[in-house]
């Protein structure tokens, strides 16, 4: 796909990216993932339905259920940590892009990429400290989650959250979320989230839009 | 036309979408607006052109392979292309919306197989036309023949093999694999493959249901019935769940089991699992883990029951009331000197008391846990024992079985909201014939335990009717034991999926050996399986995408799915029901088989399948009080059963003592069918079962010198990534899970494996070859190989793939439970070939995202 691209386009963007600096959009109402660690079954159907939205080859996964685990037999453990684009208040994949191709939603936050700007030069995918931003070897372009961008704006939710099984995966003003008064099946009646848990790089790193109901072997103090 | 195929197979898969809007031309576009140009970029969606889904038709209908469930499907699709797929969201039923998911009308949402299912539909593997083998069995070599071609020459054979060898010559393996509807169905005891070879007059049937003859065998012994489940809303009433070999977490046993026992927890349910594996049930719910030794887990339960007994924990109004020989007092008048269940426990007849410490010598529980496990399960109601059907997969499993109803019985958890009598635990009764029903729907010549047609093949005609569990007769066939000529395989994948693979290629030569025209190989699927490359013909079936069916559940779950048509059928494809109809024809018997059709129906099959929908929609919706159309049901998508209070299975016997459906009326501990049998070499069992629940050695386990070669003690449960062998060859899936032994670490340890080592496992039966999975949450001793990879010989016989069925041993239980569970093997690391897959650059990417910290 990159052959197709229009080179003139893409000059005029790069003259154009260099004259801003970066300073994060600051959203209306920033929007984000919370995922219940415990509850989750570790199914994977998030993942399935995220790539038959999507339409991905092999390779790319936009959302990645992460299993952990840990002790000894059998005093053992185990949980899930799920992930897609934390759409970050402070994404660093943002800034490194050379054609404006990655950019920040004004409304809700959703980082997002313009598909027709990518030159695949994969800066992006090395700066995310979560993997989210992904090379798709078809169309040599980096591809990441837009939280189904459409059907937000169709009234509805993301196709992971409309996949999950056990209800422990939901989207929403993340705010709202971290104080608990987000009205959501994800987080139980005794449930309280966090914004980190192991497993994870540091939130202070992008200031990541998510939030979990931790393990509690996955708690940091 | 093939190059037309593949772009649009390739367009449908991948959905790359610039040249998907060149493809579709301006039509598509309407409504979408045109990239305006970068600097606009923040207003314009990051993928256009894009498709929306509400650009797109929207067709609601359903998954349809063989799991214990069945969930909603949303094609999106454009012209005779599916897009993309979603799920139910509240919108299909009556009085939905968007959202709406309650306790009493929860979403039905599809798994991550069902989510998978666009890439099945187009995948390479999918079967489009006719083929016959060119090559010798099992090489993979066909050539594309006419429908005309190939169904002469099949009708021909049959008619040879019939008139030559009998009215047993024929095999039914159909299985649930390609249709579970109400009209097209692929069924093992009487789906449209039963009825066609029994009004042909030639069909050895199989009788034991691999997944769970033991647990059948159990339920109908004990309470005369398989419906002895709960609806899965039931689970959230429960205060304490014992999973007992249950694994919820992959093997989805009614549409929402799952989450109404993530609900049981937020209400103060506590878990228990026994099981060999610390499994993402046991980590979902939090569950107290008790790691067992396979197969021996009847003997856990007697202990439990002794220590319940001798602490007078046992609810004696109940036993009393409900049940036959649980003691001395419940015995029937025609019993006496017969031995009853309470007495066999305290080893009043063999001298071993079946106590806690003597549970713990042979299945590994310490007696603590055993004590405190009794404990909490006669204190606490209700409580749910889930006695899951893998643990009965397994020598004398059906003792396991009527253990646990023996277990549900004393404690009087059954017929109680959150308890259980499961068992089969087959719940809501649905109506789920609407193809014709008659007197052929079950007409047999021939009937065998399932897994021994290899067995009688090979070592016809010395074969006794008690080795192969031949099923009793009242006429001059009693007792015959078939001369097997052919096989056909109807949605299943049987040769990949029955136990000793090695021996049924053994058998198939042997067939082989005897002549091309002696014996017929038939397979009907809509993908080429490793089965199909055994068959001597191909036979492309309609996916439930391509044909017009209702879905329903067959397990759990009150609800009924309209499944139309969403595209046109593939390649060449016709239903299963277009392709016997056509046959019948052939052979002299269409129009009784097919009484709405003409022979017109193998090019058109849509009016005369409406018209069968339809007639099972009155009926259905006649018993079942249902208040929409059929008109107004296909609008919707979905009709969903709203209930007064969660269905629990004999609630009628406890609350209003209707009689249990047995010959005494009582829960029948003591099996007066079984006490009063004398000659079992004239039962399909052939062996001698106890007539009350006992523990039995099974021929191999931990327990046994058989050790000394082989330590390991092997099971083959359900994957999560497949159903059975379904969805094997999906890469979306491959790359979610990896075919992997499980290796407890310190065993791991002492072999040098570590986790991604390729390993081989071998016994006297066959070797297969399989990437470790090295961790704490199996225990010791224990190897797990889930079941249905695709096998993939190499040269010399090694199976590449890792189906642990090279391993397994065809000898049932006496029951007819498959010994799938049963089964020692030896583990070393290995530098030999192992392919995930047939193809050679299937890598799964599960390793990168998971295991330790």
């Amino acid at each position: 796909m990159a052959a197709e691209l229009d080179k003139a386009k893409v000059k005029e963007a790069v003259k154009a990216r260099k004259r801003v600096t970066y300073t994060p959009v600051v959203p209306d109402e920033q929007w984000g993932f919370v995922h219940n660690n415990v509850d989750c079954i570790g199914c994977r159907a998030c993942e399935i339905a995220c790539k038959d939205k999507n339409g991905l080859p092999p390779g790319p996964r936009f959302r990645r259920v992460q299993y952990v685990e840990g002790g000894s037999f059998p005093e053992v453990f185990a949980y899930k940590v799920n992930m897609s684009c934390n759409h970050c208040a402070e994404p660093a994949c943002l800034p490194t892009c050379p054609t404006g191709a990655i950019f920040k939603r004004a409304d809700n936050g959703v980082v997002d990429i313009d598909s027709t700007l990518c030159i695949g030069c994969r800066r992006c995918e090395a700066s995310c400290p979560f993997g989210a931003p992904q090379y798709n070897p078809e169309t040599k372009t980096v591809v990441k989650c837009n939280m189904c961008i459409d059907e937000l704006e169709a009234g509805r939710k993301p196709y992971c959250v409309m996949a999950c099984m056990m209800r422990v995966l939901d989207v929403g003003p993340i705010e709202k979320i971290r104080e608990g008064s987000y009205e959501t099946k994800a987080i139980g009646p005794n449930d309280k989230v966090v914004r980190r848990v192991r497993n994870m790089a540091d939130w202070q790193l992008t200031n990541p839009s998510i939030a979990f109901v931790p393990h509690s072997k996955a708690i940091i103090e | 036309m093939k190059q037309d195929l593949q772009n649009r197979v390739r367009s449908a898969v991948t959905l790359d979408r610039r040249s998907f809007l060149k493809a579709s031309a301006a039509g598509a576009a309407a409504g979408l607006v045109p990239m305006p140009g970068f600097e606009e970029k923040a207003e314009a969606f990051a993928y256009e052109p894009y498709p929306r889904d509400d650009d797109l038709v929207t067709v609601p209908t359903s998954c349809a392979h063989n799991c214990g469930s069945r969930h909603m499907l949303v094609a999106h699709k454009k012209g005779d292309v599916i897009v993309r797929l979603s799920t139910d969201d509240g919108r299909y039923q009556k009085d939905g919306e968007f959202g709406k998911d309650t306790e009493e009308e929860p979403q039905l949402r599809a798994c991550l197989r069902g989510r998978s299912y666009r890439s099945r539909l187009y995948s390479p593997e999918r079967l489009l036309y006719p083929m016959k083998r060119v090559g010798r069995r099992g090489e993979s070599k066909f050539k594309r023949i006419s429908w005309e071609q190939a169904l002469t020459e099949i009708s021909e054979r049959m008619v040879y093999l019939k008139t030559k060898y009998g009215p047993q010559a024929l095999v039914d393996q159909s299985y649930a694999g390609a249709s579970y509807g109400v009209l097209h169905k692929s069924d093992q005891i009487e789906g449209l493959l039963g009825r066609f070879l029994g009004m042909f007059g030639c069909r050895t049937s199989s009788w034991s249901v691999p997944s769970y003859q033991g647990t059948t065998f159990s339920s109908r012994m004990t309470f005369g019935t398989i419906e002895d489940g709960n609806e899965d809303d039931a689970f959230a009433h429960s205060k304490l769940i014992i999973m007992w070999g249950w694994n919820p977490a992959y093997t989805f046993h009614g549409g929402n089991t799952f989450y109404y026992m993530r609900l049981a927890k937020q209400r103060g349910c506590k878990f228990v699992l026994i099981d060999p594996q610390y499994t993402d049930s046991a980590s979902a719910y939090d569950a107290w883990w008790i790691p067992i030794r396979p197969n021996t887990d009847a003997a856990m339960m007697a202990g439990m029951a002794h220590y319940i007994f001798t602490n007078n924990l046992h609810d004696q109004d109940f036993i009393d009331k409900f049940t036959q020989g649980v003691d001395e007092g419940t015995m029937p008048d025609w019993a006496k000197g017969k031995e009853n269940w309470k007495d066999y426990i305290l080893g009043k007849y063999d001298d071993t008391p079946k106590t806690p410490e003597w549970a713990e010598k042979i299945c590994g529980v310490k007696a603590d846990d055993i004590k405190k496990l009794a404990h909490m399960y006669a204190t606490t109601k209700p409580a749910a024992l889930k006695a899951s059907w893998s643990p009965g997969r397994n020598a004398y499993g059906e003792q396991y079985n009527r253990m646990a109803a023996g277990l549900q019985s004393i404690t009087g958890n059954i017929g109680i909201l959150g308890g259980c009598a499961e068992g089969v635990g087959k719940g809501w009764h649905s109506e789920a014939v609407a193809y014709p029903y008659d007197q052929f729907a079950n007409v047999w010549f021939a009937s065998i335990k399932s897994d021994r047609w290899a067995h009688i093949v090979l070592n016809y005609p010395n074969v006794k009717r008690e080795e192969v569990g031949l099923w009793p007769r009242n006429d001059q066939l009693d007792g015959v034991v078939p001369n097997i000529r052919g096989i056909f395989w109807q949605g299943s994948d049987w040769f990949n999926q029955l136990t000793n693979i090695n021996k049924e290629i053994e058998a198939i030569r042997k067939l082989e050996s005897q002549g091309d025209s002696e014996s017929l190989l038939v397979c009907m699927d809509s993908t080429i399986t490793p089965t199909g490359i055994w068959a001597d013909y191909l036979l492309p079936v309609a996916t439930h995408f391509e044909r017009h069916d209702v879905a329903l559940p067959w397990y759990k779950g009150h609800y009924y799915i309209h499944r139309p048509k969403v595209i046109e059928p593939m390649g060449e494809s016709k239903t299963d029901f277009q392709i016997f109809t056509e046959l019948a024809y052939r052979l002299g018997f269409g129009p009784q088989y097919n009484p709405r059709a003409t022979r017109e129906y193998f090019l058109n099959n849509d009016p005369v399948d409406e018209a069968y929908l339809v007639a099972w929609w009155d009926k259905m919706s006649h018993h079942s009080h249902v208040d929409v159309t059929w008109e107004e049901f296909k609008n919707l998508g979905v009709y969903k059963f709203k209930q007064e209070q969660p269905h629990v299975a004999f609630r009628d016997q406890i609350e209003k003592g209707v009689p249990f459906q047995t010959a005494s009326g009582k829960i029948e501990i003591l099996s007066g069918q079984l006490a009063n049998i004398t000659d079992w070499t004239k039962t399909q069992y052939g062996y001698e079962i106890p007539y009350i629940p006992k523990w039995i050695e099974p021929w191999e386990s931990l327990n046994s010198p058989k050790t000394k070669d082989h330590p390991f003690h092997m099971i083959s449960p359900h994957p999560r990534w497949r159903t059975h062998s379904i969805f094997n060859n999906i890469p979306w899936l491959r790359e979610t899970y990896e075919q992997e032994v499980t290796v407890n670490a310190s065993d791991a340890k002492k072999l040098g494996i570590k986790t991604g080592d390729m390993c081989e496992i071998w016994n006297d039966r066959g070797k297969v070859v399989v990437p470790a999975y090295v961790t704490e949450r199996c225990m010791p001793g224990v190897l797990v190989l889930h079941e249905g990879a695709w096998m993939d010989l190499d040269e010399n016989g090694v199976d590449r793939s890792g189906n642990p069925d090279f391993l397994t041993l065809d000898n049932p239980s006496p029951a007819g439970a498959f010994a799938y569970n049963t089964v020692l093997a030896n583990i070393k690391k290995s530098d030999l070939d192992h392919r995930p897959v047939w193809d050679k650059l299937a890598t799964a990417r599960s390793h990168v995202f998971r295991r330790d910290m």
